[in-house]
């Protein structure tokens, strides 16, 4: 081999990683790869619990900036994936005229996903996924078409006990748990994230293809076959309970949700945390079921080839599930701030709402990086029944990082770690983040640490689990939780609602303790 | 036809009757006019003041009644009271004071577009009016047990209401003023002991509505319209 060869032979090696990778986790979903993920037993050690992690350094709330995904460490700075878009084909749409469309955009249309009243057509790799839903939205029988955008977790881990969650007597939840001491089992929160950690397993990945974290970063081999212990919180409950309903993969396509990334499990964690146990953290609404639904893939998701990606059309199919299956609030801790409308997801929660049930979704963490809207939160307003929900620090001020907007509607505790450092992050228990950020070793979901976050993902499930409580106390029309919530919050900034704090902070207890007759 | 209905409707035809009835009267002082008699006397009008007292039992029907339903689960309910009453010595003029209590119990609530949430939360509400009236008392010379009487005067409405989970601060005890109009007939079963019944409408302006569900129903009267029974001692 001479001196020439081996760069070429490097670059070569690297193209047909990189069309190796974006075959598994792009086109793929259209055509799943094998399934490489692989239930080798039910049951697996206790869980590590490794205590209050409040000296790691804080790190910035999520945006589409800083979205951990594997997809995004080639030339791929795309918001949505290629080769495919999302299409609703109108009720008294013909075949003929489904099959001009199709040809319209030399495109194919795949067998319709479970939950979903949408079609996913694929279009040629190299085609504009947006021209082509442009084009297809210029047609009469089509409802609605859009490309299957990218979206993200609303929030990034940062690190530690209910005397370290400020957030809690900062809404006056102590007094609000004297009136609804956490809701009940009657309830459901459909968690639509990147996974709970819900289970006890061992589970098999094969992870085939190298890999960057970074876009220009190093190249790391692939892992090969690889077992990853996963245990249930031990914050949220224990594996097998009750207290999991109806968990849905829709990242995996299959009925383990399991968490690799940590964020949903700290989000469950906000809204049911296991209270009053002499352990740990509190949670909102700490009696209330939980469902597992994966709309969002983490990065070792990436690095093992999950078949499908947290695009629009899994998180519409995710809400209509969550729907579906007994949902009474769904959380949405996540969103993307790229590209277009995402009626796909818009239409979904309308239909949420109209099965009764209430949908909360972060207002977005970009007020620093541009202030670009969620996507996927503008059509609160617009629906009553869901709310967005804007983030404030301990100091009850607009935190650094919440997006302002004309759909923001409430205001809860998200952490602002700008002011006040790690402690001022949102504490819950999730997984141990050392255990699954080091990318070059299989990772750990057995391990589990006491972690402070911040984002308007967090501060989203607070609303979420309120909204339990509500639903608990009688309060069970998503619209008259909405009114409910408005009504009661403590206005903040400007007079009456405004982009940064909505209609004010929420304020459960008052919200909970309703009208007297004269007060 | 509901008890509350009954009331409402049966008040002003009550205190109507009690103004007609006492159009072909005359006041009960002439009537103890003494009877001119044979000697050169001049009749003498009575100086007398007559002091009595009364117990009273009744039902009021609120005016404020979405705002009562809403939380108490209903727009009326039963009241318990008493007074004073002075016959003056001026025709058929009398003072009365009187004060009554209504206490209910419901629950908090959320107002949604007009529909009605119960939330759970129990609620205490307690309405304690003083009543200070005065009026005129007839006398119909064929029914000379019978007096319709009608008045009118200050009403000092004292509200409370409480609810679990309050803070003291939050609880309401506050004495509102208003006005009411009244009317009614006492029966003299002996020289001292009778029974009456009357109608009185109750004003109470702006105690409630700046809060609670009486703000989402834009009620603002605390007052109402009561239908009492009396029992009265004293001539």
């Amino acid at each position: 081999m001479n001196d020439l060869s081996l760069p070429r032979a490097a670059t070569s090696a690297a193209v047909v990683a990189f069309v190796a990778l974006w075959t598994a986790v792009g086109h793929g979903q259209l055509s799943p790869a094998p399934v490489v993920k692989t239930m080798i037993q039910e049951t697996g050690l206790p869980a590590i619990d490794r205590g209050l992690r409040d000296q790691d350094p804080p790190r910035e709330a999520r945006t589409a900036l800083n979205a951990d995904r594997i997809r995004k460490g080639n030339d791929d700075t795309l918001p949505y994936v290629r080769g495919s878009i999302i299409v609703k084909f109108k009720e008294d749409a013909t075949r003929g005229g489904i099959s001009a469309a199709t040809a319209q955009v030399a495109g194919a249309l795949a067998d319709r996903s479970s939950w979903a009243d949408f079609d996913i057509m694929a279009i040629p790799s190299d085609a504009d996924p947006e021209s082509a839903a442009a084009a297809m939205r210029q047609r009469a029988d089509v409802e609605y078409a859009q490309p299957r955008y990218l979206n993200h977790a609303m929030a990034r881990p940062n690190d530690t006990l209910y005397a370290n969650q400020w957030n809690f007597p900062a809404i006056d939840m102590e007094r609000a748990w004297d009136i609804q001491p956490g809701a009940s089992s009657s309830i459901i929160v459909a968690v639509l994230d990147t996974g709970m950690a819900f289970q006890t397993a061992t589970l098999r990945y094969n992870s085939r293809v190298p890999y960057r974290l970074t876009p220009f970063g190093p190249l790391n081999p692939p892992l090969g076959i690889v077992s990853v212990p996963f245990a249930a919180a031990p914050e949220l409950g224990p594996s097998g309970s009750p207290r999991f309903v109806s968990p849905r993969d829709f990242i995996w396509n299959d009925d383990m949700p399991v968490d690799l990334d940590g964020h949903g499990t700290h989000v469950a964690g906000t809204i049911g945390q296991l209270t009053n146990n002499n352990n740990g953290t509190a949670g909102m609404a700490y009696n209330v079921r939980l469902m597992p639904v994966k709309v969002i893939q983490g990065v070792w998701d990436d690095i093992f080839g999950s078949p499908f990606g947290g695009t629009d059309d899994v998180v519409a199919r995710g809400v209509r599930y969550a729907a579906d299956n007994g949902a009474n609030v769904i959380n949405l801790s996540l969103g993307r701030e790229n590209g277009g409308p995402a009626t796909v997801v818009t239409d979904a929660m309308r239909y949420a709402v109209s099965r009764g049930c209430f949908v909360v979704v972060a207002s977005g963490n970009s007020r620093l990086d541009g202030n670009e809207q969620n996507r996927l939160a503008v059509a609160a307003p617009q629906i009553d029944g869901m709310v967005a929900v804007g983030a404030v620090g301990r100091t009850l001020d607009l935190a650094a990082y919440s997006t302002t907007a004309p759909y923001v509607e409430l205001s809860a505790p998200g952490g602002d770690q700008r002011r006040g450092g790690t402690a001022a992050g949102i504490l819950q228990q999730t997984l141990d983040l050392d255990q699954i950020e080091d990318y070059t070793r299989p990772p750990r979901a057995d391990s589990f640490a006491y972690e402070f976050f911040q984002g308007t993902s967090m501060a989203t499930p607070h609303v979420a689990g309120f909204a339990a409580l509500l639903m608990q106390q009688g309060i069970t029309n998503p619209a008259a939780i909405e009114a409910a919530m408005k009504q009661f919050s403590t206005d903040k900034g400007v007079a009456g609602r405004d982009d940064s704090y909505g209609f004010g902070l929420i304020n459960p207890r008052a919200t909970l303790r309703g009208l007297g007759l004269a007060r | 036809m509901s008890a509350a209905a009954i009331t409402r409707h049966l008040a002003p035809a009550f205190i109507t009757i009690a103004i007609l009835g006492s159009a072909g009267v005359t006041p009960a002082h002439a009537q103890s006019k003494p009877q001119p008699r044979a000697s050169n006397t001049k009749p003498r009008p009575s100086r007398s003041v007559s002091i009595g007292g009364y117990a009273m039992f009744g039902l009021i029907s609120f005016t404020a009644a979405e705002s009562f339903d809403a939380t108490l689960g209903t727009t009326s309910g039963p009241i318990f009271g008493g007074g004073a009453r002075i016959l003056l010595p001026w025709g058929g003029l009398f003072a009365d004071v009187g004060a009554w209590r209504f206490h209910g119990e419901g629950e908090r609530a959320f107002v949604f577009n007009d529909e009605v949430i119960p939330l759970g939360i129990p609620l205490d509400v307690t309405v304690t009016p003083i009543e200070i009236s005065g009026g005129w008392r007839f006398r119909i010379r064929s029914l000379p047990k019978f007096s319709p009487y009608v008045a009118g005067g200050f009403t000092a409405m004292k509200y409370h209401e409480s609810s679990d989970f309050s803070e003291a601060a939050e609880d309401i005890d506050d004495t509102f003023g208003g006005y009411h109009l009244l009317g009614g007939a006492e029966y003299k079963i002996t020289r001292w002991l009778g029974v009456a019944g009357e109608a009185s409408w109750t004003t109470v302006p702006d105690a409630i509505g700046e809060s609670g569900v009486s703000a989402a129903f834009n009620e603002t009267d605390l007052g109402g319209t009561t239908f009492r029974f009396k029992i009265t001692i004293g001539r």
